[in-house]
């Protein structure tokens, strides 16, 4: 039992790690264009219906990509700033991948609040049900029923 | 027993939550206001250096200190066409006010010559800026043309006004504007 708690904690703890290094890791883009391509594939075609501006062939996206890659060539901006100021511009409907801050934070702590709230659920029922589990005969139970199966055999 | 009260509770919060969202579905207002909403309102307007199609030097802030229209045109959109009758009278009726308005148009996705033909055709002598990589667009966070933007004195965005200008709208949100206006 103890070794089986070892290794859950074991494993949650290396997925925990896991998240955290994902999620702060700074392997970003090299280029120029690379950055113009990360950050016009996180912004919202105005215009269009669920196309990031890295696709749109809108003349607002194109405008977009225009000031993204000339801020990006001006080297005055971080790609945070850049995404700023294309927010301030057209509102946080532009971006397309939410902020962590402010009531847009609700948008990736919701599901992690229910996934663990879902995994209490299950650890609460499946505790129950092993609960649940018939005890094992006492030697009265056992007399009581080999006494009904004598009775039974007098019968026959 | 806990734990079913516990899901009832959880259950019955959830069901109430969306509920509310139906609720708020039915109940809430399309929004359909011809002056629209821009977190650039009551901000300064965004620095804007271009030139003209007559190649004068365009550069938004050494204007103030007058009421500023910035109209985001393309001559092939047809509300800028329909409303152009309205900005011509607009601004002629500017022109004879003390303290009216000057209007520009900011050319959006389109080449100087056919706007040339257009203002020929159709009147309009105001000064024509470029806006070839759509930069002053952005700036204003314009997606769709028309949308008119006042400015005022001070260099102050006050209103922005999307889509298709009605018979009187602009002389009347200017003249709104300027009469609560203090520098």
């Amino acid at each position: 039992m103890k070794t089986r708690k070892s290794v859950w904690l074991a494993m949650f703890l290396l997925v925990a790690v896991l998240l955290v290094f994902g999620a702060t890791r700074t392997g970003g883009p090299q280029t120029q264009q690379d950055r113009i391509d990360s950050l016009t594939a996180v912004l919202a075609c105005p215009t269009c219906s669920g196309e990031s501006v890295f696709v749109s062939r809108a003349a607002a996206a194109e405008s977009i990509r225009a000031e993204v890659a000339r801020q990006v060539s001006a080297g005055l901006r971080t790609d945070e700033q850049i995404l700023s100021y294309i927010e301030q511009r057209f509102g946080g409907e532009v971006l397309l991948v939410p902020r962590a801050t402010g009531v847009d934070a609700l948008v990736w702590a919701l599901p992690v609040a229910a996934l663990v709230f879902s995994i209490f659920l299950l650890y609460s029922a499946f505790t129950k049900w092993r609960g649940n589990k018939p005890e094992s005969p006492t030697s009265q139970d056992e007399q009581i029923v080999a006494r009904a199966l004598n009775t039974k055999s007098d019968e026959q | 027993m806990k734990s079913n009260n516990l899901v009832k509770i959880v259950s019955t919060i959830v069901g109430i939550v969306i509920a509310m969202f139906f609720v708020v579905l039915v109940v809430a207002d399309p929004d359909q206001d011809i002056v629209a909403r821009s977190p650039l309102l009551g901000q300064p307007a965004p620095a804007v250096t271009s030139e003209t199609i007559d190649g004068a030097q365009f550069v938004l802030e050494r204007r103030k200190g007058s009421w500023v229209v910035l109209n985001f045109f393309n001559s092939t959109c047809v509300p800028c066409i329909n409303e152009h009758d309205l900005l011509v009278d607009f601004a002629n009726s500017e022109a004879s006010n003390l303290n009216g308005a000057e209007i520009y148009t900011i050319i959006n996705d389109d080449s100087s010559d056919a706007v040339r033909d257009f203002f020929n055709k159709n009147g309009g002598d105001w000064q024509k800026v470029k806006d070839d990589n759509g930069a002053i667009a952005v700036a204003f966070g314009v997606a769709r043309v028309p949308e008119t933007w006042i400015i005022d004195p001070n260099g102050m965005v006050r209103l922005r006004i999307t889509g298709e200008l009605s018979p009187g709208l602009l002389s009347e949100q200017v003249n709104k504007l300027r009469d609560g206006f203090t520098s």
